[in-house]
């Protein structure tokens, strides 16, 4: 379904971002956790692990002190991390207001839906209950994002499993450059959780080794948490008024793979169609790709077909990694913290490794930027998000004009 | 932005055809009432739910063999407003085709099964089977599943406005690719945790209801449609505010009927707050009374029920805690004229 506007497209730059993930709080602190190939999953303890396979997470341990109220003090991490991501974006671009907010995630604030859970089973409802219920729905975190800021716009708020985040960005670009909107603000988060956790475990799609993706060796999955916001404007009117131009959004293709709810077609044509539509979107070729950053969570079947994907369209040429190899899976937030290291690689020319690599899968041949970051000439990127429903997104950033 | 309404469908605890289900709500008959129990209280709940028939043509189906009970009322909503289209989904429709589905709640029935298995008898006893069905998106992808489509499918989550949001979500589908058609779903399921849930919310005067409702949405159809992006609150008592900010959009439309979607909480106030001054005069109506609430189908619900008034109706939604939303339905013959 590639795009065929009845419009004048407009330009769409990214004036601002904020990112939290378990690699940092901050983009200086992501790229320099890029750069050095950190591993960041540690040991899950945020709830009991002692009956699931997997035991590791990429984990955010960030508190905010200065919401200012007795109710901040009891926010949830989700809301927590929304915010921190918002503060930064706001930091960078003050004088950005969003017309509008696209927002991926696919569980909101699930653990207070789960001690509400917890609690009815015990028979009993403590005072906290009802905050419980007001703060765990998908919508809340942005909600407190949004107060935080004293911004006021409505809210889409995009629920496709593990492609959320790409999903939000990919949509907000349309509008912007069909015209609809001048200034919209994207991205994703999501928080842990223990329903997740062992969702993931239960389908045996976790690890309890390292993540490895696209290695021969892979065993799959370790899940992460954090957020990524991003400022999008129509490029005149930020240039306009003076704004930092971070990088421009150029290409969006979504796809849905009806193989089957969690398992892709073996050919790998959701991920291809994906790719193809946001390369012709772009009006960008394969060969003017500098670098992919994979959606490579390390399952059998999700590196195959995207493994597969890739080579058929860009072969062996285009640097590929996934970041998910250094902080996990963090699903809804996935598809915008891999933007923001994209815009982190093309503003500091350097492509993230993709670490715990020790062994190529023979079923194909693909240039995987292993264990080390390496220097390179990045012009332009593309992201991909794969999830369950057989959801498929890819968006194309590059440099700054 | 401004498309058009090219067929409709429900599953409603009155029913699933178009006529008969809004004579039903037009005369204010109320369904039989069912009881969920908190089994670990005892603690009883009133819910109206959908007839078993409503999806029986969707038994033998093997995508939806494992299906949630709302995932297969969604299917059965968008098959039947594409029926209502008259649109038949040969491969070349389903390249040219979106869908986009809303919820609120989420797959709740099986996500209380599978949290219960980890409660109760540990995470090693979790359902594989389950999990995958849990997912916010699962129905949206049955549904694409169903009738080939390989392009645009999106999920929108939120409070009761998320059948508005979904809305104008698709009217932006057709504006900027290159879609001919989106089939918007709304649904929501019913169990007795989200019955406590709403109990704790204050927000439980009208019964919960299962119920399921589908739009098919082309740049022009039999009804013109206008949206709106919507407006958030923080705090209940800024939801009137929000609402008549929204309201002001529409202040030169003619209006000759009000479909709101008050349903003996706060909303009542806020609607009628924010609808006095603005149209003192149009009579109002919420099909809450008849359907339920049905938080993730209710916004469309409404504006399937704006639709067969045959009038210019604008249908408002307050949701309970994220957005406000309102949108204009007008028979095409009217617009035109």
């Amino acid at each position: 379904m590639p795009t065929t506007e009845v419009f004048q497209p407009r330009r769409v730059a990214v004036t601002a971002l904020g990112v939290v993930s378990p690699l940092g709080s901050g983009a200086a602190e992501n790229a320099a956790s890029l750069r050095a190939g950190r591993d960041c999953v540690s040991p899950v303890t945020a709830f009991d692990v002692s009956k699931t396979r997997a035991k590791t997470a990429g984990q955010i341990g960030l508190r905010i002190a200065d919401f200012g109220s007795r109710i901040g003090r009891r926010l949830h991490p989700a809301s927590e991390m929304m915010i921190a991501a918002a503060r930064e974006l706001a930091a960078g671009d003050p004088a950005f207001a969003p017309e509008l907010m696209v927002i991926g995630t696919t569980s909101g604030g699930m653990s207070f839906g789960e001690q509400f859970h917890r609690a009815l089973i015990a028979q009993r409802r403590p005072r906290e209950a009802a905050f419980w219920l007001a703060n765990y729905m998908p919508q809340k975190a942005v909600l407190d994002a949004t107060s935080d800021r004293r911004w006021s716009a409505p809210s889409q708020i995009i629920a496709n499993a593990c492609a959320s985040g790409t999903n939000a960005i990919g949509h907000a670009f349309r509008l912007v450059r069909a015209g609809k909107y001048q200034r919209i603000l994207c991205g994703g988060y999501d928080a842990l959780s223990e329903l997740v956790f062992v969702g993931f475990d239960a389908l045996q799609a976790s690890t309890a080794d390292k993540i490895r993706p696209f290695d021969r060796n892979r065993t799959g999955l370790v899940l992460g948490e954090g957020a990524a916001l991003f400022a999008l404007e129509e490029m005149e009117s930020a240039k306009q008024r003076g704004a930092q131009i971070l990088a421009e959004v150029t290409g969006y293709g979504i796809s849905t793979d009806n193989h089957h709810l969690t398992q892709p077609h073996p050919s790998g044509i959701g991920p291809r169609q994906a790719m193809e539509r946001a390369l012709a979107d772009a009006r960008r070729a394969p060969a003017e790709v500098d670098y992919i950053n994979a959606h490579g969570t390390a399952t059998a079947f999700n590196d195959a077909t995207e493994g597969t994907a890739i080579a058929q369209i860009f072969g062996d040429r285009v640097p590929v990694s996934s970041t998910k190899s250094m902080m996990g899976h963090s699903l809804g937030a996935a598809g915008a913290i891999e933007a923001a290291f994209c815009i982190l690689a093309l503003r500091g020319q350097f492509l993230p490794p993709n670490i715990n690599y020790t062994e190529a899968d023979p079923a194909w041949a693909l240039n995987i930027v292993a264990n080390t970051a390496r220097d390179a000439r990045v012009r332009c990127v593309l992201s991909n998000s794969f999830g369950f429903g057989g959801t498929n997104a890819s968006i194309i950033l590059e440099a700054a004009p | 932005m401004s498309v058009g309404i090219a067929g409709m469908g429900w599953v409603t605890p009155l029913g699933t055809d178009l006529e008969k289900v809004w004579a039903q709500i037009r005369d204010g008959i109320v369904p039989e009432t069912k009881t969920l129990t908190n089994p670990e209280s005892g603690r009883l709940y009133p819910i109206f739910t959908t007839p078993p028939e409503a999806i029986a043509h969707l038994a033998r189906n093997p995508r939806l063999r494992r299906s949630s009970h709302v995932g297969t009322i969604a299917v059965a909503a968008g098959l039947a407003a594409l029926e209502n289209a008259g649109l038949a989904m040969t491969p070349e429709t389903a390249a040219n085709t979106a869908v986009v589905f809303a919820i609120s709640d989420g797959v709740v029935m099986y996500t209380r099964k599978f949290y219960d298995h980890i409660v109760k008898q540990g995470a090693h006893t979790a359902s594989p089977l389950l999990f995958p069905e849990t997912v916010y998106n699962a129905p949206a992808s049955h549904l694409a599943a169903l009738l080939g489509i390989d392009g645009a499918s999106y999920t929108l989550v939120g409070d009761a406005s998320v059948g508005m949001s979904a809305l104008h979500f698709a009217g932006e589908l057709l504006e900027t690719s290159e879609v001919d058609q989106v089939v918007v779903v709304g649904a929501e399921e019913c169990d007795w945790i989200l019955c406590e849930a709403y109990r704790g919310w204050r927000l439980a005067c009208t019964p919960l209801a299962e119920g399921a409702a589908a739009v098919v949405l082309k740049r022009e159809g039999r009804w013109k449609f206008t949206t709106h992006p919507g407006a958030p609150f923080f705090h209940q008592r800024d939801a009137a505010a929000a609402l008549a900010s929204v309201l002001a959009h529409f202040a030169d439309a003619k209006i000759e009927r009000v479909i709101c979607s008050a349903n003996g909480t706060f909303i009542d106030r806020a609607e009628a707050s924010a609808l006095a001054p603005h149209f003192p005069n149009v009579p109002v109506f919420t099909p809450k009374k008849s359907l339920g609430e049905s938080p993730g189908a209710s916004a469309l619900q409404q504006t399937i029920a704006a639709a067969m008034t045959g009038e210019s109706a604008l249908v408002t939604v307050v949701g309970f805690n994220h957005q406000v939303s309102a949108t204009l339905v007008e028979p095409s013959a009217i617009a035109a004229g």
